[in-house]
């Protein structure tokens, strides 16, 4: 059953030449994660920021759950639309302690909900002893972490994920690969993510969805692949 | 784009953050919009005798002081900049921080300290005659001129030409540079060739801040008796009483002076050589030896002393002899005055440049941001007289068209409420410095970026709750930046205070130049220094701040 629906999504920038994306379409069923391949420069960016609702499509639907999120007549902002989302540099807002950037999303809960909840990501992350310090006081890999229990606290529809293991090394991605995957697999969660890497899409995704990059005036080839990797 | 989608945008962008930007732009524009719609209007019959008589003259007269100006100050503020960027030699940081000194000096404060220093009876020919028993040409200290006017304003207006520029080759050009030095070429070639070529945009920058100061001047030109632009205005509105005439002489300087503003835009759009890079090395400095040395040093001390330590030190002398009269309540009430409108100006201003740079940064390439923060940075460039002349004409028509409310209220159909309040100031103020105060947020928000906001967003937060919880803890040192930088600006600003302050509401900027233009300098003093001592501590605080962020 579809899930999430994304259908003949074209974007280009005020300033840009040419579509970025161009009459893109992908389907999501509940609990699937699909890893979103393509050189650089192709637009993985940029979709996950149109599904997030941080940039407006200029044609196109997107709906989750049922739910319009987008389309000709209307546009939820993106507090609004229950999206996680995972940053390539994870945002870690650098003001707040580990505790508080992850009860950040958590606002329309009360205060003992909070707090479990709270008590539920630190363990999932195996982060309880660090949740008074400052992100900068964290490696690379604990901020991912960080930053992984942030997004899914507040319980979201759908998590993306642009490019999570692009800021660490090899050795600490192959061990924070199968963490993820763990994790995602526990919490049920739908995910989008985008990656370069052949290898991280195998290990952790469903299945995957190539944006290919033809030319310039034409960028996108949408193409729907659905061929099962594992 | 279909009807259906371009309402969805505008749905999605408007808020409450959206409505006050969008509204307080337009405000701070009305004035100056009743200013230029004055241009269409059938002149009277004094405008003849005008246009014959004064608007060529002053014109030229304007002319003159801006090209002057602005020509001294490119020569001593890129030489310094050029100095202290690319060499070391002794005292050099020292001098850094002083060349920025001479911005905590009002020009007007300056001219009345040179005029007074260099007339018959001032310090210069007194030390001359008693001590040195000569009696010197009286000609060679005529200060009260054209050319006194040019050298007044260059010693108090370089430091704009010195800071921008001097930035830009620390964080920029050291690519260029260091290739050039190691092609062989020589420090004249490298410095004609290759450093003012690059730094134009920066020059251009920083000449054209000069350029909007000197047309915004009042007090300099009004002491040493030059007929400029702006005095042509009041001589027009005070002298001869003709409003409307004041309104068309205003329009055309501010014609020239939107002219001058797209032109430099223009020019500064196009920065070629910005480097596109982010991590910039910075310019690595030559060590200055023996002569060059001290040359350095001998020139750099010349213009500290003229541009800050002389007229301080005459200040200080003077207030010594003064200040047991001009020490009164009356003096205290016009420090509490003084703290009042800049303390309730600059809240509101802040306020406004937070919300509008907060609505900008999201979408900084759309066309509505470009216009919104290009209209308020257009603020500083009005100059004073042009736009009190059009802050009072828009205050007085508010007031009669309440005037029917006022009676409904028994306070009398032809009250002047508003206009006689220090409402009207507050606005000028506001309308002038938003810029200032918009820079220095926008430098913030530029620092930090979108993705802590975006991140927030995505966590469920709207813009509000973004804005306290993510956005303002991050920026607080920026706006701390500009709260600093518009106070030393309104407590020495003298047009707008002079001519919109309500009846008897003396600043100390109004003091000092009540008591200078009655002959009273020496009480004139005291005042003034409590305005450069706020100016100095503004400055070093700022100074402070930046090395802070650099180390
Ligand atoms: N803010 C912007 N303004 C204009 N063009 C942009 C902007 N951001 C991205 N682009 C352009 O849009 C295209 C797609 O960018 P996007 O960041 O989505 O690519 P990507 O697939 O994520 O690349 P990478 O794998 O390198 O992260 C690129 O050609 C890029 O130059
Ligand atoms: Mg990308």
């Amino acid at each position: 059953m579809t899930y999430f629906e994304l259908s003949d999504i074209s974007f280009r920038f005020a300033e840009g030449k040419g579509d970025v994306l161009h009459n893109f379409s992908m389907r999501l069923n509940k609990g699937e994660v699909v890893g979103v391949l393509g050189q650089s420069g192709g637009g993985k960016s940029t979709l996950l920021r149109i599904i997030a609702g941080l940039e407006v499509p200029n044609s196109g639907n997107i709906s989750i759950n049922g739910r319009t999120l987008v389309d000709r007549k209307q546009f939820v902002l993106p507090e609004k639309r229950g999206i996680g989302m995972i940053f390539q540099d994870y945002a870690l807002f650098p003001h707040l302690t580990v505790a508080q950037n992850i009860l950040f999303g958590l606002h329309r809960l009360s205060r003992k909900e909070r707090l479990q909840r709270l008590e539920e990501m630190l363990e999932l992350i195996q982060l309880q002893d660090f949740r008074k310090r400052f992100p900068h006081e964290l490696s690379g890999g604990q901020q991912q972490r960080v930053a992984f229990a942030r997004s899914l606290a507040p319980e979201p529809e759908l998590l993306l994920m642009d490019e999570p293991f692009s800021s660490l090394d090899a050795d600490l991605k192959h061990s924070i690969r199968e963490e993820l995957k763990r994790m995602l697999r526990t919490a049920n969660m739908t995910c989008i993510l985008v990656t370069h890497d052949k290898e991280d899409a195998a290990v952790i995704c469903d299945r995957v969805v190539h944006i290919a990059n033809i030319g310039h005036a034409l960028n996108i080839n949408p193409k729907f692949v659905s061929n099962s990797t594992r | 784009m279909y009807a259906s989608a371009a309402l969805r945008n505008l749905k999605r962008k408007l808020n409450g953050w959206m409505i006050i930007s969008v509204i307080g732009a337009f405000a701070a524009l009305i004035p100056s919009l009743y200013i230029l719609f004055g241009l269409f209007g059938a002149p009277n019959e004094n405008w003849a005798h005008i246009k014959q008589y004064v608007l060529l003259d002053s014109a030229l007269q304007s002319l003159w002081l801006v090209l002057g100006t602005g020509s001294f100050s490119v020569i001593i503020g890129v030489s310094l900049a050029w100095l202290t960027a690319a060499y070391d030699f002794p005292l050099r940081r020292f001098f850094h921080f002083v060349f920025v000194l001479p911005l905590a000096i009002p020009p007007y404060i300056a001219a009345y300290t040179y005029g007074a220093m260099l007339s018959y009876t001032g310090s210069v020919q007194a030390f001359m005659r008693n001590v040195l028993g000569v009696t010197p040409n009286q000609a060679y200290f005529d200060i009260m001129s054209m050319k006194g006017a040019i050298f007044v304003f260059t010693l108090f207006l370089f430091p704009y030409v010195y800071l921008i520029t001097k930035t830009f080759m620390e964080r920029q050009s050291a690519a260029f540079i260091e290739n050039a030095r190691l092609l062989g070429k020589g420090p004249l070639h490298v410095f004609f060739r290759i450093v003012l070529p690059i730094s134009k945009a920066a020059i251009i920058g920083g000449v054209s801040l000069v350029a909007f100061e000197v047309l915004n001047d009042f007090g300099v030109t009004k002491h040493f008796g030059i007929s400029s632009f702006t005095t042509a205005i009041f001589k027009t509105w005070f002298g001869m009483y003709d409003v409307d005439s004041a309104i068309r002489l205003a329009g055309l300087l501010m014609s020239f002076v939107i002219g001058l503003f797209i032109l430099e835009r223009l020019v500064r759009r196009r920065r070629a050589y910005h480097s596109s890079t982010s991590k910039l090395k910075p310019l690595t400095r030559r060590k200055l030896c023996g002569i060059p040395a001290w040359a350095a040093v001998a020139f750099s001390s010349i213009i500290f002393a003229l541009s800050f330590a002389i007229p301080v030190l005459q200040l200080i002398v003077w207030a010594t002899w003064t200040y047991r009269d001009v020490f009164n309540d009356k003096f205290a009430g016009m420090i509490g005055n003084t703290l009042l409108v800049a303390f309730v100006s600059i809240s509101l201003l802040m306020l406004l440049a937070v919300i509008v740079a907060n609505v900008s940064r999201a979408s900084k390439r759309s066309i509505f941001t470009l216009a919104l923060t290009k209209l308020i940075s257009m603020g500083y460039s009005i100059p004073g007289a042009v736009l009190s002349i059009g802050v009072l004409a828009v205050f007085i028509s508010i007031d009669e068209r309440l005037g029917g409310l006022y009676e409904r209220l028994g306070w009398g159909a032809n009250k002047l409420l508003l206009s006689m309040s220090l409402a009207m100031l507050v606005c000028a103020y506001v309308i002038r410095f938003l810029s200032v105060g918009y820079n220095a947020v926008e430098a913030g928000f530029d620092k930090i970026g979108n993705r802590y906001s975006e991140a927030s967003r995505m966590l469920g937060a709207g813009m509000t709750r973004t804005f306290f919880k993510v956005d303002l803890p991050m920026i607080k040192g920026a706006v701390l930046t500009g709260f600093i930088l518009t106070f030393m600006e309104i407590v020495k600003e003298l047009p707008l205070t002079l001519l919109l302050r309500p009846f008897n509401f003396e600043t100390l900027a109004t003091k000092a130049y009540q008591y200078a233009s009655d002959e009273q300098i020496h009480q004139a003093s005291v005042p003034a220094l409590f305005i450069i001592a706020v100016g100095a501590v503004s400055v070093f605080f700022y100074h402070w701040l930046g090395e802070r962020k650099s180390t």
